[in-house]
């Protein structure tokens, strides 16, 4: 299993007057080169659940395994090069910088790894490429359309061709036609044997054909219906 | 190992300079400001240096001693028998009258510093000669022959001529003819003066026969300058006995006063600016902290961002270092000080062109870096620590 998780809780601000119990007792395994969904209202807890997934931060309790590590026990700069080396992240509204150029954009996972910039030109045309958007490379983030906008955050993504992708409602703000073009090349990783963890709401997303599993989340906890 | 870690402050310094493009108004207006106030910084110490050095190395052809009668408080001439006292004093190789005094020229609202000396009495007088830029210093049977300082030439504007005309006490006109003019090297000291034979200062100022205003003191060796002023102090009682060393040391403490009272002023200056920069890098602006998240999200460590925001100050102070210090060089000596010559030269009303060359050593570099580049380093890195700990999840969740 590449994600494993038993028991695990989150709760901020533990101990203070404004103490949040986010996720309880989640239970969830994700196998190499499949896809799941996590579906929920907001505020459900998919987001943070994504963020213990993603190696932000660990869980307050409980056993958390990813890529064969356990969390509780990684410092926090531990966690932070675990993620850069096993997780991509496609953020809702892609969270572009719109003054960096399509190219810086994509390479930033690339700089604090050391990597050359003619490597990094190298792994990021390859990925233009992939997504047919060499014509932009030079563009500012900020002046291109949404469609391209979503295949950079992609790009970006697996630059440092991570084993898993993790999307937080990426469709939230697509509409119908990117928002299938968007699956359409989630399944095209997975069938390249990325493991992929979508946070949506979206039925576009959760009932596509792609997604091998959707596991429900409400008030913290896995809704099994 | 190596290798990857240098590749990698260099991608982190890559990111600086572009994100220092990306901001490019806000950064080249706090580079501006910056360099503005170490200009004025480093101007004065530079001028201040400059001043001292010059002064130092004029005043190495000065008397060793020089004595000045003085009556309840102050000064009056000295009596030429007073010569006959120091007779007796071992060590002193030769004792010199001179007559000077200021002379207000009304027509030019100028004043003038006259000095009659006995220049062929002087021990190694015709040394002297070395000073002047052209022309010889008046001997004393050259009747109305004087040697002018740079601006008193100008000042005079005598359109080719070389004579020119001063009023004695009694208002009637003494006219003289100019001999030589010192050397530019020497307008710290020479500047405002003129130098005529000791006669003729007697006649301008109409002083009495037998009194001068000061006796200069040379002596065999400068090792005993404070021995032999010792004894002259006790030969002499009602005289004033200025070592050489103590003129220098009044200079130093001239330029050093005027120094440090405007570098207070703009060590002032410095602490606002360092206090905005302070307030500046610990506001983040919702673009900077989601710019931040972004980052820690896509694997930069709370140590990178620290690294972006160091070598953005260190890119930005050290550019603003090199500009406000080279603009301080090209002002000192192309300019001559020109914003400071008012605060640095006194009262003189023909203030000196001075052509100053500072001397640029490591030290003065350090203290000028130490007063502006550090202080900024710190009030712009310790508060961006606050904003590298944004935390990385407030990139989710929209």
């Amino acid at each position: 299993m590449l994600i494993e998780l038993s028991g695990v809780s989150k709760i901020y601000n533990q101990g203070r007057a404004n103490e949040v119990r986010a996720l309880s007792g989640i239970d969830l395994t994700v196998e190499q080169g499949s896809m799941v969904c996590l579906k929920g209202p907001s505020g459900s807890g998919k987001s943070t659940l994504l963020a213990i997934i993603g190696c932000i931060f660990p869980p307050t309790s409980g056993r958390a395994a990813i890529a064969g590590r356990q969390l509780a026990r990684l410092p926090d700069r531990f966690l932070t090069l675990h993620r850069r080396e096993t997780i991509g992240f496609i953020f809702q509204r892609f969270n572009i910088l719109p003054e960096l150029t399509v190219l810086e954009n994509i390479t930033l996972p690339l700089l604090p790894l050391g990597v050359a910039p003619k490597e990094r030109k190298l792994r990021a045309q390859e990925l233009l490429e992939r997504f047919g958007i060499t014509h932009r490379a030079l563009f500012p983030a900020g002046q291109i359309s949404g469609g391209e906008l979503q295949r950079v955050a992609i790009a970006r993504a697996l630059i440092n061709n991570q084993p898993i992708i993790l999307a937080d409602e990426p469709t939230a703000h697509l509409d119908t036609t990117l928002s299938r073009e968007f699956m359409e090349i989630m399944l095209q990783l997975k069938e390249a044997g990325k493991t992929i963890v979508i946070a949506s709401h979206d039925p576009l997303v959760f009932e596509h054909p792609a997604i091998d599993r959707t596991v429900t989340i409400k008030d913290g906890r896995i809704h099994v219906p | 190992m190596a290798q990857a870690n240098l590749e990698k402050q260099l991608n982190i310094l890559d990111y600086a300079l572009s994100s220092l493009w990306r901001r490019r108004l806000k950064s080249l207006s706090v580079l501006l400001v910056f360099a503005a106030v170490i200009f004025l910084l480093a101007s004065f110490q530079m001028v201040t240096q400059a001043l001292s050095d010059k002064a130092k190395q004029v005043l190495v052809h000065t008397p060793e001693i020089t004595l000045q009668k003085m009556s309840a408080g102050r000064q009056e001439g000295i009596p030429l028998a007073y010569r006959d006292k120091l007779a007796g004093i071992f060590g002193i190789r030769r004792v010199v009258p001179r007559i000077w005094g200021y002379y207000f020229d009304e027509v030019r609202l100028a004043n003038y510093t006259v000095m009659g000396m006995a220049v062929d009495e002087m021990p190694e007088g015709n040394r002297l000669d070395a000073a002047l830029a052209k022309g010889a210093m008046p001997g004393p049977d050259e009747q109305g022959r004087v040697v002018v300082g740079h601006s008193i030439s100008k000042a005079l504007d005598l359109a080719g001529r070389n004579t020119f005309s001063l009023f004695r006490p009694d208002l009637s006109l003494k006219p003289f003819a100019i001999s030589g003019e010192f050397s530019r090297d020497t307008d710290i000291l020479t500047n405002d003066l003129i130098v005529m034979n000791l006669a003729d200062a007697r006649d301008l100022f109409g002083t009495p026969n037998g009194l001068v205003t000061d006796l200069c003191v040379y002596v065999a060796n400068p090792k005993e300058i404070d021995t032999i002023a010792k004894k002259i102090s006790e030969a002499l009682p009602s005289v004033r006995v200025l070592t050489r060393p103590q003129i220098q040391k009044t200079y130093q403490v001239v330029f050093g006063w005027r120094s440090g009272f405007g570098s207070i002023c703009l060590l002032s200056a410095l602490a606002a600016f360092v206090i905005l920069a302070w307030d500046k890098a610990s506001g983040l602006s919702p673009e900077e902290r989601r710019e931040i998240a972004i980052l820690k999200v896509l694997g930069w460590e709370t140590s990178d961002i620290l690294a972006v925001r160091f070598w953005e100050s260190v890119i930005v102070s050290g550019l603003a270092c090199i500009v406000g210090m080279t603009a301080a060089y090209i002002h000192v000596v192309y300019f001559a000080a020109a914003l400071f010559r008012p605060v640095l030269m006194g009262w003189s009303v023909l203030r000196p062109e001075l052509h100053l060359l500072p001397r640029l050593a490591v030290g003065d570099i350090l203290l000028i870096f130490a007063f502006t580049v550090i202080p900024y380093l710190a009030a712009t890195v310790i508060p961006a620590w606050r904003s590298a700990t944004v935390p990385a999840d407030s990139a989710l969740g929209g």
